[in-house]
């Protein structure tokens, strides 16, 4: 007998095993111009699937740290907001400060004036005690309690932390919350530590006839008056150059962020074209592969005996 | 003399109609993959007889010899070891596929990365309520996907054990099988189709055997084999006539061991060594996975420990849990939630106790980057078993084809076999129809 047969079930064997790769292959690609993933399964391509693992991770923190900065900056504004409000605030206190020390303005003008200044003063404390959207104190640094409190005497005292704590808004860059109310409000006057309150407090009670010679008493404030500016205005230097920083990480959060999905597309997304181009070729081939089994399985000489 | 031409074509039909009956045989069975194609050999018949010196020849015709069946031992053998290799390869193949989708798609790294992205979104204002709730679920839900990754992977390790249960009762009936053809083939004659067709179930169940251990079988004269089983030690499964019964127990961690016939043994192949590899695999994950789960138990438990919740008390215990089963959250309320550090009184905004926290998640010796490398490890691991298994499988497949190009069943040859034994059929009738006539012209003599 021959050593050399051509099995009829080796040849069945082997073209339904070719037929049943194509079909797989093709199913295959089905699959991923349907979902649009390149991976279904890690182990088709560890190394991207490891990629797609860390970029998801970077998007989903990267999220996070994009709201983290959105509140930040409206935390920021509002805190800004409020010194800004309290620099015009003390402006006016300067203004009628001077009036005061001016001999032309009689005791009823300055009743008047202390009369405002009580006014500005209850203002200035109300703001101190600003809060967030969410309620947040303002100026309170990591307490949530009040930030400044008043006692009986009308003595008003900080609160508050000295540190107002930072949050993390990009890998690496963590800002400061905003500023305590002790940077804000309270400063070193001569040697002695003092508050924008304790200014306002010492020279309404003057105009109102704690002092005996009032024009002095309202000379002697301005300075107290002009350190309390100086700081307000050095807090909103502060807050807004931190701002500007905020907008900064946000641009490159944005940036970033279209950086990662270009890359999750890069390693996960299927090629469409290319997809469809190798789907169209599977096709063709299955096809041929199909009609050149009918015709090879049917040469057989059985076919050929009548 | 007419007579012996009539006992000549008589043979010669005789033959001619055996050996058409074989092919008729052979084409029937042509799609069986286990037949080895069969053919008839023939001897031609001479009678002489001797008186003295006086030697004369008696033609007789065609004497029908044995059934004899294709066989090649070593290809047999190159298909065997082939198919066992590729067992092996594709049983740890799908079981570590099934381990594979079981981590990813239980969502145990998704857990951990909304976790921390939740701890740090908490950052921002750790005193608002609804923050710290989103945080307490996060941790909620990372501690269920820890669990169901543990319960998918069981449930993969269990379709393993399962399977290794039920190729174990395969295993012994094959072996059974086999002994007791080896008991009939001693006793069944050489050349016969009864023969041929228990040397056809013999190599079948070698086969079936060969699927699910590394086989060493010894063919013995009389047809019969005898079946060693490769591994350490090797152990005797079947020795003529007697089976040694296969028994697999599984250990706590799930692992298998093999006796055969009482002697503890180490399989070297086939789909039961796979298996046992991926089960030994499997018991690994687990550790791993219990490893992580403690990670994120213990950070999570001593970042609380350090810190103070916004009620000022000390933290209380996150989790709860020895591993990845039992990880479960047991903080009571959100409050309790140590953001600030010790000593920082209620209320505080303060989150050095959280940043630390988080900087220990997400630290490279943390559960989620320990996550990742066994989620890389795993897959890698799978893609290289899925490339073995497709070389694999091209050379067990040529193997194949090389057995069926040796043993199996070529239709053309049959048909060409069925026209020539046709003709040979006629030819042997018209001899039958010669014969007579010369008989009648015999006859008609006046």
């Amino acid at each position: 007998m021959g050593s050399i047969t051509n099995s009829a079930g080796s040849f069945f064997n082997r073209s339904l095993a070719q037929m049943a790769d194509l079909r797989a292959g093709i199913e295959r690609t089905r699959t991923q111009i349907a979902t649009g993933r390149k991976i279904e399964r890690g182990s088709q391509d560890p190394a991207a699937a490891a990629q797609l693992r860390s970029v998801s991770r970077r998007e989903a923190l990267a999220q996070v740290e994009g709201d983290n900065a959105a509140r930040l900056g409206q935390d920021l504004g509002a805190a800004a907001g409020e010194v800004q409000a309290v620099t015009e605030l003390l402006q006016r206190a300067r203004e009628l400060a001077v009036q005061a020390a001016s001999t032309a303005t009689g005791s009823d003008g300055r009743r008047a004036i202390a009369f405002e200044l009580e006014q500005l003063q209850q203002e200035l404390f109300t703001r101190s005690n600003a809060v967030s959207l969410t309620g947040e104190p303002l100026f309170a640094g990591q307490s949530t309690g009040t930030a400044f409190t008043r006692d009986a005497l009308g003595n008003v005292t900080y609160a508050g932390t000295p540190d107002s704590g930072a949050v993390p808004v990009a890998p690496g860059t963590e800002i400061e919350r905003g500023l305590p109310g002790n940077e804000v409000f309270e400063f070193d006057l001569g040697g002695t530590p003092s508050s924008a309150f304790a200014v306002l407090g010492t020279l309404v009670s003057a105009l109102q006839g704690g002092a005996p010679d009032p024009v002095a008493a309202a000379n002697a404030s301005l300075a107290g008056i002009d350190a309390a500016l100086d700081t307000t205005n050095r807090a909103v230097t502060i807050l807004g150059t931190r701002m500007a920083w905020v907008e900064q990480v946000e641009d490159q959060q944005a940036d970033r962020k279209v950086a990662l999905a270009e890359r999750r597309s890069r390693v996960g997304d299927t090629d469409i074209a290319d997809a469809i181009a190798r789907l169209q070729q599977s096709l063709t081939a299955l096809e041929a592969s199909q009609s050149a089994f009918a015709r090879v399985s049917s040469l057989t000489l059985f076919d050929a005996l009548r | 003399m007419p007579t012996a031409i009539f006992t000549i074509a008589r043979s010669g039909l005789t033959a001619t109609r055996r050996s058409l009956e074989l092919t008729a045989q052979n084409v029937a069975n042509a799609e069986n993959p286990d037949y080895s194609r069969r053919i008839l050999t023939q001897g031609e018949l001479v009678m002489t007889g001797n008186i003295g010196n006086n030697a004369q020849d008696s033609l007789g015709g065609v004497k029908p010899g044995v059934i004899e069946r294709a066989e090649s031992s070593l290809v047999q053998r190159q298909a065997r070891d082939s198919a066992s290799a590729l067992a092996a390869a594709e049983a740890e193949f799908f079981a570590m596929k099934e381990a594979e989708s079981a981590l990813e798609t239980s969502g145990v790294y998704t857990g951990l990365v909304d976790f921390e992205a939740a701890l740090t979104r908490l950052q921002n204002n750790p005193t608002e309520p609804a923050l710290r709730l989103s945080a307490l679920e996060a941790g909620r839900k990372m501690a269920g996907n820890f669990r169901i990754a543990n319960g998918t992977l069981a449930n993969a390790r269990g379709l393993v054990q399962a399977e290794t249960s039920a190729k174990t009762l395969t295993v012994n009936e094959r072996a059974a099988e086999l002994a007791k053809i080896n008991a009939d083939l001693v006793g069944a004659r050489e050349g016969t189709a009864g023969r041929a067709a228990l040397l056809d179930a013999r190599d079948k169940a070698l086969r079936g055997l060969a699927e699910e251990f590394g086989i060493n079988p010894t063919i013995n004269a009389n047809g019969t084999a005898d079946v060693m089983l490769n591994g350490a030690p090797p152990v005797a499964l079947v020795t003529g006539a007697v089976a040694q019964p296969l028994a697999t127990s599984f250990a706590a961690d799930g692992t298998v061991s093999f006796t055969v016939g009482g002697t503890p043994f180490v399989p070297a192949g086939g789909g039961m060594a796979g298996r046992a590899n991926a089960l030994a695999e499997m018991a690994d994950l687990q550790a791993s996975l219990d490893s992580l789960a403690v990670s994120a138990i213990t950070l999570s438990n001593t970042a609380q420990a350090n810190g103070v919740g916004n009620d000022g008390n000390p933290g209380a215990a996150f989790f709860s849990g020895t591993g990845a089963g039992s990880i479960t959250m047991v903080l009571a309320s959100a409050d309790g939630l140590a953001t600030a550090p010790a000593g920082a009184g209620p209320g505080s905004r303060d989150t050095a106790n959280l940043a630390a926290f988080i900087t220990a998640l997400g630290d490279p010796s943390g559960p989620i980057t320990g996550t990742d490398s066994l989620l890389l490890s795993l897959s890698s691991r799978v893609s290289a078993l899925e490339t073995r298994t497709e070389g694999l499988s091209v050379v067990a497949a040529s193997a194949e084809a090389e057995l069926l190009r040796e043993t199996g069943v070529d239709l053309d040859t049959e048909a060409a076999n069925l026209i020539r034994l046709q003709q040979a059929f006629e030819a042997n009738s018209r001899v039958i129809q010669v014969a007579a006539e010369l008989f009648d012209t015999v006859l008609e003599l006046r």
